[in-house]
């Protein structure tokens, strides 16, 4: 023990009395040399000659001296205190190369932790709440929702420490100081807040008591972005009276301004409303889709005992409910986690194909960097092959490199994060076409600190490592004896291998982003399976109570005829959904039963409520059957029409027209209907997705509580020219109606997001790869010209001419850039094929196209960056030159 | 003065402690010491023996205190400490028994 504390007091002495050690470690040294003169001179020398066996005798005293440190330990430490004072102080003197290096550095490092944060924000992020690994996402039945009463009865089971629910999708009108603006709330059970425990920054979140549907609660609670930017900030916003829907509503609290709403994504709801029959009209119908489910595990209930609990507590509320399926407990998850997406595969994919694009962009910086270090190391040969020969030790001088390299990281990598900083404002305030908020905060937090410190460690050994074993390799003499090697040229140098694998790296991202600006192309001109190009969409939201389900339609039929009428429209009809929009219609999954075999089959499908009218309108075909008409009304026998994918998938060989199918019905029983026709396929969520079955259902027959529908319309001529027309139509026909009209080519913005955002993220990447590759291949070749002017000088004056050396100068840069291209194009056709998940049908991951884009535009620029530095050679002066002899 | 023997790896430690075992001694008394025992086969050098001594007083087995030389000059004294002594008697054991097992097999070989 005693030992331990010894030898730990004497590293700690040595540590932070460093200096007192060296001075008593020197005085023991010389005293060892005055021994030894002392005894010579007894011996019978003179004192000079004493001295010099003496000295001669006690060999390098600097070597014993470092050797002696090294045996206390701390060495390492001080010896890094010493580089990083040493290394700090010569860059001093290079403001440029630091100033080169630290852009080269912060410009991918800011990428690359933007990238980070997005994903780290979008994906990962933990909702704010009160111990949120204890909360869970729950789908019983596979379904996303549940209905309100079968909310209530698992709730009032208690199976759970907490169960809620929210909405995510209906719309409420609010009153602001200029207009009416449509907003989407999350309409939230009335225990919400108390299941959630979200501290709030103002006032308070809604009790369970105080806002349950049956009281029709008029209370609020607003998020800090909707205080802030609608309300002005208003310091007496607590208690403020909002009109939302034309009912004043109570503002109860303000969320904080961090807040990580629970659906992710980074959405933000910019209200939170209990949920009540006025904003869910279907509030009451048994089996409605109202609200999604999350849960907060009791303290004593691991996952699988919840899970457990939840599903016996299903079972027992089947007779409560009048449902002998239900409360099968599907999905049961950490709601944190990446899970609540369906999606997660695409978009997790994409993050980190991002990633490694921006990692790539690093290492393009770093081998920017690492050229610089490597120029300057040859510089410093006759400094470095001094130190070796005075005792320092390979390590040692490989070391004290890395360190250059880390302040040049270091300053890179705060630089970086500056940039990030910005970016992560710049990216704020674009305005995405979806309806509800995005919002991600840069935060410092332990994961972007972790990733920042595993960055700086990466950009230091790739920036340095390599200059620095080449530095100090052994061959020192030629250096020591100031060697000059004006007349020799090697076209393989390790600075010129980095350039090869910059163009090749460069090349890889260049290609991703022609990919995905061609895809971005392609997939605006791709077949959705309806018309975009002569359609215009109205979206109407009506006022709360102003139409019976007869007046309203009464209302769509009139707006129809007086729509008809004009004179550039060829069509007009009515939905409840517009696919490819934010409002694509509902997914369901159910049991359906033929009705004349008795024969029952499990399908998943997309929904839509249509008018008559409606393929036409849209430019589906119908294949079999017939459309709908104003006929198939309620009241009338009911019937459906599908299209092509679900006949295929379900009545595969045989003819699905005319027979009867048992639809589950959102009241108690299943309804038969009749399959009237069949229709082509077409897209519906995304422009990009596998074939969905879906299912039509007339819109008149099936009745519509919502306040929205659409408005589809057939023009003659260009849309964008009816637009105006229409919304005035429609508009004299209510007045109070919210709305907005737009052709349908825009109005599918949403659809587009993906491939547009992958277009610009990734095409700006390559473009900052093949930035910082050609500054690298850049200061190669000047740096290459500047080497070789006295050659130059003289194959001048030996008469070769202008040409001859403007080849001479552009061929190696040809051999270095056409290495790195050939490369880049074996590597991307070995390394691009798992793109292809992002891409439309019909563009490869291996796209000759893009393929020779990219590498023609490497080559032109690669050309261009040569340029410079090549005329500068052409311009050399054989006097001059030779002069410096 | 011939070659120096080179010193078997790891008994100049041994070598230190032994000269130190008596009387503590600085740094070139030790080096003279071993010289003058072995009578001039064993040349310690500067470059191996400061480097063993700081090494043996990490180690917790030698400590230094300050003195004064023959020729009275201030310097750094090394004494064996308690484990020093431990060290010593454990590092002579292995000693004996290398040597012994040295001698045994060179003898065998004639």
């Amino acid at each position: 023990m005693a030992r331990w504390f010894d030898r730990f007091r004497l590293r700690l002495r040595s540590l932070f009395r460093g200096a007192a050690a060296d001075a008593s470690l020197r005085r023991e040294l010389q005293l060892h040399l005055d021994e030894q003169i002392d005894e010579y001179v007894a011996a019978g020398m003179t004192r000079v000659e004493a001295r010099e066996a003496a000295l001669r005798e006690f060999g390098p005293i600097a070597r014993i001296e470092e050797e002696c440190r090294d045996t206390r330990r701390v060495n390492v430490l001080s010896n890094l205190a010493q580089d990083l004072r040493y290394t700090l102080r010569s860059l001093r003197r290079q403001p440029l190369l630091v100033l080169a290096a630290t852009v080269s550095i912060a410009v991918a490092v800011g990428a690359n932790t933007t990238i980070f944060s997005l994903a780290s924000g979008l994906l990962f992020a933990t909702p704010s709440a009160k111990d949120p690994d204890r909360l869970v996402r729950i789908r019983v039945n596979g379904n996303s929702h549940v209905s309100y009463r079968q909310w209530q009865a698992l709730e009032e089971s208690q199976a759970l420490g907490g169960l809620a629910g929210y909405q995510i999708e209906a719309e409420v009108n609010w009153r602001g100081p200029e207009s009416s603006v449509t907003l989407i709330p999350l309409i939230v059970t009335a225990n919400f807040f108390d299941v959630l425990g979200t501290p709030l920054a103002m006032g308070r979140g809604f009790t369970a008591s105080e806002a349950s549907a049956e009281r029709h609660p008029d209370i609020a609670v607003i998020s800090h972005g909707f205080w802030q930017r609608r309300l002005g900030g208003d310091p007496a916003v607590v208690g403020r009276t909002l009109m939302f829907n034309g009912r004043p509503y109570t503002v109860l609290g303000v969320l904080p301004s961090d807040y990580r709403a629970l659906p992710g994504y980074g959405t933000a709801p910019e209200v939170y409303l209990p949920l009540t029959q006025e904003l869910m009209p279907d509030l009451n119908v048994p089996r409605a889709a109202t609200v999604e489910l999350f849960g907060r595990l009791r303290d004593d209930q691991t996952m699988g005992q919840g899970r457990a609990a939840l599903t016996w507590a299903g079972h027992n509320v089947r007779a409560l409910l009048n449902d002998p399926k239900f409360g099968d407990v599907t999905q049961f998850s950490p709601a944190g986690g990446v899970k609540r997406m369906g999606d997660f595969r695409e978009v997790g994919a994409f993050f980190a194909l991002l990633l490694i694009a921006v990692c790539l962009v690093l290492a393009i910086a770093c081998a920017n960097v690492a050229g610089l270090l490597l120029a300057r190391s040859t510089v410093r040969r006759r400094e470095i092959a001094v130190r070796v020969a005075l005792g320092a030790s390979r390590s040692r001088l490989v070391q004290q490199l890395l360190t250059e390299g880390l302040w040049l990281a270091l300053f890179g990598t705060l630089g970086g994060l500056l940039l990030m900083f910005g970016l992560m404002q710049l990216i704020g305030r674009i305005s995405l076409p979806l309806p509800i908020p995005i919002e991600i905060a840069a935060r410092i937090d332990g994961r972007l600190l972790a990733y920042s410190l595993a960055l700086l460690a990466l950009t230091t050994i790739f920036c340095a490592l390599a200059p620095a074993l080449q530095a100090t390799r052994p061959s020192l003499v030629p250096a020591l004896k100031q060697e000059l090697w004006r007349f020799t040229h090697r076209r393989w140098t390790l600075r010129g291998v980095l350039v090869v694998g910059q163009v090749t790296v460069a090349l890889v991202l260049l290609l991703t982003a022609m990919l995905f600006v061609r895809n971005l192309g392609l997939a605006a001109s791709a077949d959705p399976g309806f018309d975009v190009g002569r359609t215009v969409v109205a979206q109407v939201t009506f006022v709360e109570g102003r139409y019976t389900q007869e007046t309203r339609e009464a209302f769509l039929r009139a707006s129809i005829e007086r729509l008809n009428a004009l004179p550039d429209v060829e069509l007009a009809t009515f939905s409840h959904s517009v696919p490819l929009t934010i409002r694509s219609g509902m997914t369901t999954g159910a049991d359906l039963r033929l009705a004349d075999t008795g024969e029952s089959f499990r399908a998943q499908y997309e929904v839509n409520r249509v008018g008559p009218g409606y393929f036409s309108v849209m430019g589906i075909r119908l294949i079999r059957g017939r459309d709908f008409t104003v006929n198939d009304r309620s009241g009338s026998p009911t019937v459906v029409v599908i299209n092509e994918e679900f006949a295929t998938r379900h009545f595969a060989g045989l003819d699905p027209v005319g027979r009867q199918i048992l639809l589950p019905g959102a009241e108690e029983k299943a309804y038969p209907a009749e399959i009237i026709g069949i229709v082509g396929n077409s897209r519906h969520r995304t422009i990009g997705e596998s074939q969905k079955a879906a299912m039509y259902e007339p819109f008149l027959q099936r009745g519509n509580p919502g306040r929205l529908v659409h408005l589809i319309v057939r023009t003659r001529t260009d849309p964008a020219s009816a637009v105006r027309d229409v919304r005035q139509t429609i508009s004299e026909m209510d007045p109070s109606a919210a709305v907005d009209v737009q052709p349908m080519r825009s109005a599918l913005a949403f659809a587009f997001l993906p491939s547009r955002v992958g277009a610009a993220v990734l095409g700006a990447l390559g473009a900052l790869g093949l930035a910082l590759a050609m500054v690298g291949l850049y200061a190669v070749v000047s740096y290459a010209v500047s080497r070789r002017t006295a050659e130059i000088g003289i194959r001048v004056a030996l008469g070769a001419t202008r040409a001859a050396i403007l080849r001479l100068v552009l061929s190696d840069a040809g051999i270095l850039a056409g290495c790195g291209i050939g490369l880049g194009l074996v590597l991307a056709a070995m390394v691009t094929e798992p793109l292809a998940m992002f891409l439309v049908t019909g563009l490869s991951a291996s796209d000759p196209i893009s393929f020779a884009a990219a590498a023609l535009l490497l080559v032109l620029v690669s050309l261009a960056a040569t340029w410079i530095p090549a005329r500068r050679a052409t311009r050399i002066d054989p006097v001059v030159a030779l002069r410096d002899e | 003065m011939g070659k120096p023997a080179d010193l078997i790896q790891g008994t100049l430690d041994l070598l230190i402690l032994k000269t130190i075992a008596l009387e503590p001694r600085h740094g070139w008394a030790i080096a003279k010491r071993i010289q003058q025992m072995s009578r001039d086969v064993l040349q310690v050098t500067q470059g191996s023996l400061y480097p063993a001594l700081h090494r043996l007083e990490q180690q917790g087995w030698i400590k230094a205190q300050s003195g004064r030389t023959a020729t009275g000059r201030d310097a750094k004294f090394y004494a064996l400490t308690a484990a020093g002594r431990k060290q010593l008697a454990k590092e002579l054991e292995s000693w004996d028994r290398l040597s012994g097992a040295i001698q045994l097999v060179v003898r065998e070989a004639e």
